[in-house]
């Protein structure tokens, strides 16, 4: 008597989301079933794996990711190094720069960078702002317009500035919008609804319901995401269809298991291998629990990830 | 799992006889469903459709002892497939494996780190629990016994990889009483493998090539009379591991399926082909995805932190918030002299507070108050986390006399309490700093 | 759990702009009330054609083939005495969002309403009654019993048999109010689907205290388990009763803006 399961394959699914345009833009949604559940029904596809670069200088940087831009001078060069990295599907440019009560740099100067770094590389381009509202407003929107054709992912709208970031990224440059909630479900909803409700098609709109690094209240994360599925699948609620890209990076890279050096944890060893693994298990555990696209900032944990989701699909 | 008066109907003789009291048989099932009567009082339900209940209303997974004393452990028992339907109540176990393949040397020096990494987080021991001591046919069984003497030595769980039933039974004369698993059991043996697991009374852990065949072995042994088995999920590619491990656990809570519904065991050593990462990757999908026992090549700390940590949230229960131990936390190589910040107990909080300090690279003390292990506004709100209640703690943990600094930080949300505070803790001077943690890197040194 | 099932009841002959509209088949004033109810938030459509005893058939299906053509495939509760029209009905109707509703079968005269809904793969709307009106619960849940054996010997699924209390008026029947109540939980505690009439408890009454009661029984009937009613979309305070008991339920995930979608 072989074994026999009943399918999970729902009637309803996930938006199909396409970033970027020509050989190598890459689609991103349209599945049916849970994450990687492709004994229910055939997953088309398969979640993506992104890099960041920031503009904020490699000083800044851990030091194991300086070392991989190693010669690297301008954002651009670490562009053009960074997208040609095994397993890079689409390149994240965070303008951490911007923040107001750090480098405080000029949206035009960062509109700039965007404009480079987009001439550089021809991969999808996802721009993440400065985590500051009323300045990513501004520089999302002037991004929005800099990039247009390109088809990029502004990353994000949040609840603040929907309205600004909504109408230039969605409406007037029909780039991809990001919606922007940190792990919480019922605001990820609202979000996409607001956005809706100015006119931005719900197929042009990924969300990023935020994430938190293993360890580090992480159950939230997978129960947002949990329930966010259960919605869009089962109860076939169209303003939770949309796919969910999810930054690793930017917090992973912040906790003390990450990089806390050597000297101070002489027990734990090499920062990297540690800042690598952080970055993978986290990663991992996003995408089983529902991304359908990761952003990283190791390489080796770009290839590690991708080389997971290409065994999983 | 309770049948619904519908499932009972269905098998209910539906004649409307009222002998039981109830104006019909679907009265009668409801009330048998809300456990109001006992389904004997109805005299005409046959003896096959009381069986199929009793069946039904078995636990869907079956709870799996392993090891004794304090090296325990519960597998499965699970009830639910997502974590916010109700808390998993069995956390996922990590072995290392060793072969008696390896010369004597990789032996010791595999046998020799796995006590390497050992420590606590909120009240927990993370280390690893298990030692997975595969045999390998290439080796003498003499050699392999010797192997799971020494690896007993560390007083860890064994589970013997060995699908030879009479290495098997000299393996098991030497450690049984440990509760080992005996981990081998395929469609080839599995007779020999269920008698040599019977008589020495260890759980046994059940192969199959593919989920066809596991499904049919486990069903075998079922029929010899063992429901004390662990499946093993496939280990032919990382796609049909995940199809193991997912499939047969929706099998068994969603589908009432009881042949799937025991504790799994994922080899992400044999799945990873020695790419280290690649396992730290697979370690963690299957810790979220139905893992019971996790093999892996080695436990450092570089896979351990994420993973143990992601254990931890993973299966707290929803209800109960995760707390730290309230105290004081010296950061930097804070001391008597350094600043003091004061905070709540929970333990989110705690993290994200104390990484932004340490990121701050300034010398201070992080005190943590007894505030129920809610968070600063919750318990602020609840007055667990009030003017009185942190003097009370400051007097009660005698801070003052261990702590010369009289430097105060408090949360920017509780910035109201500054002036009760400065009132009843003369002396000090109450400080209010930022709302959000990722603002005190920028606080602390520009008050340098 | 599923979302609240409202089947919009505003296309029915007892309507007497509806009733001209079938009888010359004006498509115009059918679509608007169509428009009006599924804008509003309706599920289901019920068509109501009446007895429809000489031209059903040809009627229904204008019917069915005008409103799915219009708005997309919505799913339809095909409302007549005449089985024949409902059959007809079926035959040309698209069940892309929604298997068709048989409206309706009783435990007496139309039990063979199953049969018709078993054949064709659709749900049926199942009356708790007999020849008269039940006068227990002990009655009801006869009557279920029987209904229930009936679509599962012709095959049906049991999710598929929507079992209606029948709503009783307050004037008149208010010692009654809590029996109803408590026969929907016990259809729940079955594991059973329902559905109803729901504004029939407040005929009579001043046409400014209706959405107050029927507001208040939905929210009443939902917490003992009710899966479904039929109702007058149009109602707004109704409307956004069911909406609201729908995230207490668990069956729609709360956002700010929940009662605009």
């Amino acid at each position: 008597m072989p074994f026999t399961a009943k399918s999970g394959k729902f009637n309803a699914s996930i938006n199909t989301l396409t970033i970027g345009t020509g050989d190598k833009a890459i689609t991103l949604g349209g599945e049916n079933v849970l994450p990687f559940y492709t004994f229910d029904a055939p997953i088309e596809n398969a979640p993506k794996v992104g890099i960041e670069i920031t503009d904020g200088g490699m000083e800044n940087e851990p030091e194991c990711i300086q070392k991989c831009y190693e010669g690297c001078t301008t954002v651009v060069d670490m562009a053009k190094a960074a997208a040609a990295m095994e397993g890079v599907e689409f390149l994240s440019l965070r303008l951490e720069g911007g923040d107001p009560n750090g480098l405080n740099k000029s949206t035009e100067e960062l509109v700039q960078i965007v404009k480079d770094v987009a001439a550089a590389v021809d991969l999808p381009l996802v721009v993440c702002g400065c985590k500051n509202v009323e300045k990513d407003a501004e520089l999302l929107s002037k991004a929005a317009e800099a990039l247009d054709g390109r088809n990029a992912l502004l990353l994000a709208a949040k609840e603040e500035n929907y309205k600004t970031v909504g109408a230039a990224a969605g409406l007037a440059y029909k780039q991809v919008v990001g919606a922007e909630s940190s792990v919480d479900i019922n605001l990820a909803k609202q979000l996409n609804v607001l956005l809706s409700q100015l006119g931005v098609n719900g197929q042009s709109i990924a969300m990023n319901i935020g994430t938190a690094s293993a360890g580090y209240g992480f159950e939230y994360v997978i129960s947002t995401m949990d329930r966010i599925k259960a919605a869009a699948l089962s109860q076939n609620d169209a303003t939770l269809q949309m796919p969910i890209i999810t930054p690793v990076a930017s917090e992973v890279w912040g906790v003390k298991e990450a990089v806390a050096s050597e000297a101070d944890m002489p027990e734990w060893g090499p920062a990297e291998e540690r800042g690598i693994d952080m970055e993978i298990e986290t990663a991992a555990a996003d995408l089983v629990s529902g991304s359908n696209a990761v952003i990283l900032r190791h390489p080796a944990s770009v290839v590690t990830i991708s080389k997971l989701i290409k065994e999983l699909v | 799992m309770a049948l619904k008066g519908l499932d009972i109907f269905k098998l209910s003789p539906k004649k409307n006889c009222k002998e039981c009291g109830s104006p019909t048989c679907m009265a009668f099932s409801m009330k048998v469903a809300q456990g109001a009567v006992s389904i004997d009082a109805c005299p005409y339900f046959s003896e096959d459709a009381k069986a199929a209940m009793s069946e039904a209303t078995a636990p869907p997974m079956k709870t799996i002892k392993v090891g004794t004393g304090e090296s325990e452990y519960t597998l499965g028992g699970e009830t639910v497939l997502f974590r916010h339907e109700k808390t998993f109540v069995s956390k996922t176990r990590y072995a290392v494996a060793v072969c008696s393949c390896m010369d004597d040397a990789e032996i010791d020096a595999k046998l020799a780190a796995i006590p390497a990494v050992d420590y606590d987080r909120i009240s927990e021991r993370m280390f690893v629990e298990m030692i997975y001591v595969n045999y390998s046919a290439d080796a003498s069984t003499e050699k392999y016994v010797e192997l799971v003497k020494k690896a007993a030595g560390l007083n860890r769980v064994l589970i013997l990889g060995c699908e030879d039933p009479e290495a098997a039974k000299a393996a098991l004369a030497v450690c049984k009483d440990s509760k080992p698993v005996l981990n081998g059991a395929t469609p080839a043996n599995y007779e020999a493998m269920n008698a040599v697991a019977a008589e020495a009374g260890v759980v046994l852990g059940v192969i199959g090539a593919n989920n066809d065949e596991l499904f049919d072995n486990v069903a075998a042994l079922e029929k010899l009379g063992n429901k004390n088995m662990l499946i093993n999920a496939c280990t032919d590619s990382v796609k049909s591991a995940f199809a193991t491990a997912v499939q047969f656990r929706k099998a068994a809570i969603k589908d009432s399926n009881r042949t799937c519904g025991y504790p799994s065991i994922v080899n992400v050593a044999k799945l990873a082909k020695g790419d280290a990462h690649m396992q730290a990757a697979l370690a963690s999908v299957f810790t979220m995805k139905y893992g019971s026992i996790v093999v892996m090549e080695q436990m450092g700390y570089a896979e351990a932190l994420p993973l143990y940590g992601m254990r931890q949230n993973l299966f707290t229960d929803p209800q109960k918030p995760m707390k730290v131990e309230p105290g004081i936390y010296p950061i930097n190589g804070g001391d008597e002299n350094s600043i003091c910040l004061t905070t709540v107990d929970f333990a989110l909080t705690y993290f994200v507070v104390s990484g932004e300090l340490e990121r701050s690279g300034v010398p201070c003390n992080l005190i943590i108050n007894d505030a129920g292990g809610l968070s600063v506004l919750t318990s602020w709100a609840a007055g667990k986390f009030s003017s009185s209640s942190i003097a009370k703690f400051f007097q009660e943990q005698e801070i003052e006399g261990k702590i010369k600094c009289r430097k105060l930080c408090i949360p920017g949300k509780v910035a109201v309490l500054k002036g009760e505070l400065e009132a009843k803790m003369p002396g000090w001077e109450i400080i209010v700093a930022p709302r959000e943690a990722v603002q005190l890197v920028k606080f602390l040194k520009d008050m340098q | 759990m599923g979302k609240f099932v409202t089947i919009g009841e505003r296309l029915s002959t007892t309507a007497p702009a509806v009733n001209k509209a079938f009888t010359e088949r004006d498509p115009q004033p059918i679509i608007a009330r169509a428009k009006q109810q599924l804008d509003a938030g309706a599920v289901y459509l019920d068509v109501n054609i009446g007895p429809a005893e000489s031209d059903g058939e040809d009627l229904m299906k204008w019917a069915v083939k005008l409103l799915q053509s219009e708005f997309n495939n919505v799913p339809l509760a095909l409302d007549t005495s005449n089985m024949k029209a409902i059959e007809a009905g079926i035959s040309v109707y698209d069940r892309t969002n929604g298997k068709p509703i048989v409206n309706s079968a009783d435990a007496a005269g139309r039990i063979e309403y199953l049969d018709l809904a078993a054949a064709n793969d659709a749900i049926c709307i199942a009356l708790c009654n007999g020849e008269g009106l039940a006068k227990d619960n002990d009655e009801r849940m006869m009557y279920c019993q029987t209904l229930l054996e009936r679509g599962m010997e012709h095959g049906m699924e049991a999710e598929d048999i929507w079992f209606d209390p029948l709503f009783l008026v307050v004037k008149g029947m208010q010692d009654k109010q809590m029996q109803i109540l408590e026969c929907i939980k016990m259809f729940s505690d079955m594991g059973l689907n329902s559905t109803g009439g729901l504004s029939n408890n407040s005929n009579g009454m001043p046409k400014l205290i209706r959405p107050i009661m029927d507001s208040a029984l939905v929210a009443m009937a939902m917490m003992q388990g009710l899966t479904s009613a039929i109702v007058n979309p149009n109602d707004l305070r109704l409307m956004e009763t069911i909406k609201s008991c729908d995230i207490f339920k668990g069956n729609t995930l709360y956002a700010d803006s929940y009662l605009e979608i």
